[in-house]
């Protein structure tokens, strides 16, 4: 996997694109920031081999290889990863359901993270006062509360990791999304140098993603219908409703789903990953039942936790029906396809699959085929 | 006392050319005098200015080099003699008041400009040659060949103003500006008590236009010519046009001013004084024909020697050309034969080449191994790329400039102006600046970039501008925007002084030019009242003024104003204001070229009080040229670079 300079980046990640707006590459030299989403360029850094290639989850990837660094075994070809366990869960906090964009599952398990020690410091996304989603460090149970629900459009949080002074102890919490998992996942197999411990992170949950908005065009499109002082939040109500829903001060406005689409990053449509599969533990939405979240435990860090949480009566937990599962599966499976399709449409051949190496042709034909 | 006042006539002093010029000022005995700064000509009027007081002279900065003239020639209408001083791009900007001058004449009072050319640009922002101006505009012009004829130059060229009635020319050049001669003083006039009075006076009972209205134009363009002629008549008998050489030389090599000395010089180096002699022309417009004339009729062969522009050449073929066809021997050799350049700076070598040439002789100065050793020797002599000066608060500004303009990501870009911050087109300023040209342009250009609109232009428009060239020229730029609709930042780098061409006040400094106190111009009030938006930041505090420029880009409508105000380094040094931080690097932590880094500090940021440790191959701190301003902690990335209160 050859490793290249910022330059780069920006003309073969950046300019084509690809750019997930993850964060990986900035914050940790003065030559690469996020800003208003995008990862901006500020002056040239002549570095040949540089970090800022190296993590980025859209530059060249071994996926056995970091399967085999978090898992110990190569890349599974199964729809949903490495999933030990799959289930629902939601907070048996009400308070935490209310705020909570589902059943609130993260949240929880963040709090209890905290106040185990077990982490420190979470590193979460937070939509600011003008809407644009922003890093923020949470360090009790009220501040993670504060970065609850999602704002549909990527947030530069390992910009925040990479920003932790090198010298920090810190023992660190990250939610992430998938291309954020994939990133972080890269630096643990091949930890950065001149940054802080990636030993520090010691607890990674991934959410659930099928893609994320393009921050310029769908603040455009908010600008021209709301004003974003009064805006709350943004809901997508599991299917058929087929809309997306803005929720101001006055009440909620939908919109059909397919005008949002229009907003969504061109890097999406090459992601293989819905289900965040680097994670110790994935959640998301658990579609047909209200109020509750999907878990997917992959790690025994993740086992761990949602034992001590179930133990203390935080969480409570239900089997995933079957009919839920397989959904969820054909979900994850769909996406893996569309992504290898328009790869490969995109380089012209199986010959080129982007940032993607590692696949065993068996996977790869597995996701042609279809 | 300074020599350049000193009563002592016969005396020889050590002067700097432009003191000399300006002792010939005093000695002509001038009440007023008047100059914008710009190098070469910056060091004249603070010669005055230094003593002005005992010598009953009013000296100033004005504002602009139009205005400085307008002054002086206020002073000339009340029959005072007066004197007006600039570089060749001031000519430029005093030209519109001087062919209206031209038209009523001056008053009673001797007028003299005295313009330092540029030869090569070497502190310009162009290379010009003001003769030519003297052409069109019809003034007499002096061109000085030593410290010693610039006072003599200038103090006659009033005797001169005063008989034509005209403003009078004398053209220096760098070398003659900056060359500290030996100079033998002569007498100081009498302190008069001449009242200044202006004669030009309503008379009810016989109501006419004044003297210095002009109008109509035929009837005052054709004195104009005669006072010219008059002025040609004057300069025929001149001491100041000299001929040295044998009586009918193979070669007459014209010149003018400094080359007078490459030429001597290199004729002795040829040994050919026999067969040259060079004809020195001091009075070079209009040109002394007569004289000319019968130098032509010695020789067959006529080179030209002058920089820049073929000024002398081409008055001279034109009079060759009326004498047809007793000319028609001659063959002229200079910028238009291509043995000399009609740009950049003449030398005694490029004399003695051109000379070779035309008179097919051969020359070896020194022996074969100089060449090869000097381009040994030029190995150990240091690169050094021009630099703002360490502590620089431009730096500051032109890195907030950048990121700014990188994070706004809309293609933005920034019109740079005349000052130090014209570095900006440079290393120095990152390569930021885009456009270049005249004092205030920057503001002009962004006024024309920032109303295309209709045309589908979406790209922020900044400019940049000193505090000196605010006042200067960029004033009328800014109406020009705020009435026109424009859509730019204007940045306003206050850095308390006029600090390229030496620290002279300026109207926002509370300083006279003698160094009196004077009333300080609210350059952020004036702006507010013009009608822009004014927000004052201190570049040092990089994050804000990053935040601020970048806020006010986003607003995308109107004209803005930020003041980038923090006081020149220098001038705190002059003030002895004590330095801030004690500076180090932290070598532990510095990661020098690794990623996270690569060397940004010495690499791009480029402060000279930064280096590269040889041995370590981290930054350190050039102990002899920090300042301790501590800019360089808020840049560093792995905050290797540590400020510490300095004490005491």
């Amino acid at each position: 996997m050859k490793v290249k300079g910022c330059r780069e980046l920006i003309e073969e990640v950046v300019d084509e694109g690809l750019c997930a707006y993850c964060g990986a590459c900035a914050g940790s030299c003065p030559y690469l920031v996020s800003y208003k989403g995008r990862i901006v360029p500020l002056d040239n850094c002549t570095i040949s081999e540089g970090q800022c290639f190296k993590y980025c989850p859209r530059t060249p990837i071994d996926l056995d290889a970091i399967s085999q660094e978090v898992f110990g075994t190569v890349y599974s070809d199964d729809e949903l990863g490495n999933a030990e366990e799959v289930l629902i869960a939601r907070s048996t906090d009400a308070y935490i359901r209310e705020r909570a964009q589902y059943g609130g599952t993260v949240t929880a398990l963040l709090s209890l993270a905290l106040e185990e020690g077990f982490i420190e410091c979470a590193v979460l996304g937070k939509m600011s006062d003008e809407k644009i989603p922003c890093t923020f460090l949470a360090r009790d149970k009220d501040q993670i509360l504060q970065c609850a629900g999602t704002s549909y459009m990527a947030c530069p949080i390992l910009e925040a990791l990479n920003q932790f002074p090198k010298e920090s102890k810190e023992r660190l919490g990250i939610v992430a999304m998938p291309c954020q998992v994939l990133a972080l996942s890269k630096m643990k197999k091949d930890p950065p140098q001149n940054r802080v411990d990636i030993g520090n992170v010691k607890l990674v949950i991934g959410l659930f993603c099928t893609w994320a908005l393009c921050h310029d065009t769908f603040h455009r499109f908010l600008r021209e219908n709301f004003d974003l002082s009064q805006v709350i939040k943004f809901d997508i109500p599991p299917p058929p409703a087929d809309r997306f829903d803005v929720y101001t001060i006055s009440g909620r406005t939908s919109f059909p789903l397919e005008q949002i689409r229009k907003f969504i990053m061109t890097t999406c449509s090459y992601c293989l990953d819905m289900t965040a599969e680097f994670a110790d533990i994935s959640v998301g939405s658990a579609e047909g039942i209200e109020g509750w979240n999907t878990v997917i435990i992959r790690t025994k860090t993740g086992a761990d936790l949602m034992q001590l949480a179930e133990t203390k009566g935080i969480l409570e937990t239900q089997v995933l029906p079957d009919e839920n599962l397989a959904h969820l599966k054909t979900a994850a499976i769909e996406k893996k396809k569309r992504a290898l399709k328009n790869i490969v449409e995109r380089t012209g051949g199986k010959e080129d699959f982007l940032y993607l190496g590692g696949l065993s042709e068996g996977v790869i034909d597995k996701l042609l085929e279809y | 006392m300074s020599s350049i006042a000193m009563n002592k006539p016969g005396t020889t002093v050590l002067l700097m050319g432009n003191e000399a010029v300006a002792r010939g000022a005093i000695e002509a005995g001038i009440g007023v005098a008047a100059a914008y700064p710009g190098s070469p000509s910056s060091e004249v009027l603070p010669a005055i200015a230094g003593v002005a007081k005992e010598m009953n002279i009013h000296a100033e900065w004005s504002v602009n080099e139009k205005v400085a003239t307008e002054v002086a020639a206020g002073a000339s209408f009340a029959g005072i003699r007066s004197f007006v001083v600039m570089k060749q791009n001031g000519v430029n900007v005093a030209v519109d008041f001087i062919v209206n001058l031209n038209m009523t004449g001056i008053g009673e009072g001797g007028m003299v400009i005295f313009v330092a050319d540029d030869p090569g640009g070497m502190t310009s922002s162009n290379e010009e040659d003001s003769r030519t101006i003297t052409k069109w505009l019809d003034n007499p012009l002096l061109e000085p060949s030593s410290a010693q004829e610039a006072k003599e130059m200038t103090k006659w060229a009033y005797e001169l103003s005063e008989a034509v009635n005209l403003l009078t020319f004398v053209r220096g050049v760098t070398r003659i500006s900056y060359t500290k001669s030996n100079v033998v003083l002569g007498e100081l006039p009498e302190r008069r008590e001449k009242k200044a009075y202006f004669p030009e006076l309503w008379d009810m009972y016989n109501p006419k236009k004044s003297k210095f209205t002009s109008g109509p134009f035929p009837i005052y363009h054709k004195p104009l010519h005669e006072k010219l002629e008059k002025a040609r008549e004057i300069f025929e008998t001149s001491t100041f046009n000299r001929y040295r050489g044998p009586e009918n030389p193979d070669v007459l090599v014209i010149t003018c001013g400094a080359c007078t000395s490459y030429c001597t010089e290199a004729v002795d180096e040829l040994r050919a004084g026999d067969r040259v002699g060079v004809l020195k022309l001091g009075t070079t417009w209009p040109l002394p024909e007569k004289l000319v004339a019968k130098h032509l009729s010695t020789t067959k062969k006529v080179l030209f020697v002058e920089e820049m522009d073929p000024f002398v050449e081409q008055s001279v073929m034109e009079l060759a050309a009326s004498l047809l066809p007793t000319t028609c021997d001659l063959t002229f050799y200079g910028a238009r034969s291509g043995h000399l350049t009609p740009y950049n700076e003449q030398s005694t070598n490029l004399v003695i080449n051109a000379l070779m040439d035309i008179l097919g002789t051969t020359y070896q100065p020194r022996d074969l191994t100089y060449d090869r050793e000097a381009k040994e020797a030029i190995k150990i002599v240091p690169n050094r790329p021009i630099n703002m000066c360490p502590g620089c608060s431009h730096r500051a500004t032109f890195w907030a400039v950048k990121k700014a303009l990188q994070l706004d990501g809309r293609k933005g870009f920034l019109c740079g102006d005349i000052g130090c911050y014209s570095m900006g087109f440079a290393g120095p300023g990152f390569f930021q600046s885009r456009t270049m040209h005249a004092m205030g342009s920057g503001t002009g250009v962004a006024n024309g970039l920032g109303n295309l609109k209709h045309f589908g232009f979406d790209q922020p428009v900044l400019a940049i501008t000193g505090d000196s060239t605010f006042f200067h020229a960029t004033m009328p730029a800014l109406v020009n925007g705020v009435y026109n609709n424009s859509n730019f930042i204007l940045l306003i780098v206050d850095n308390s002084a006029t600090a390229m061409t030496g620290f002279q006040p300026h109207p926002g400094t509370g300083q006279l030019a003698t160094g009196e106190q004077a009333t300080v111009v609210d350059m952020e009030g004036l702006c507010r009242a013009i009608g822009a938006e004014v927000k004052v930041c201190d570049p040092f505090d990089l994050d804000n003024a990053t935040a601020t420029l970048l806020g006010m880009m986003q607003q995308d409508a109107g004209v803005r104003v930020i003041i980038m105000r923090h006081m020149c380094q220098l001038v705190k040094d002059k003030r002895k204001i004590p330095r801030k931080y004690k500076m180090h690097v932290d070598s532990e932590k510095c990661l020098a070229d690794t990623c996270g880094c690569d060397m940004l500090c010495t690499r791009l940021f480029g402060c000279p009080g930064l280096m590269v440790d040889r041995e370590t191959g981290k930054a350190s701190i050039d102990e002899a040229l920090c300042v301790g301003c501590g800019l360089c902690t808020d840049i560093c990335p792995a905050n290797a670079i540590i400020r510490e209160e300095a004490i005491g």
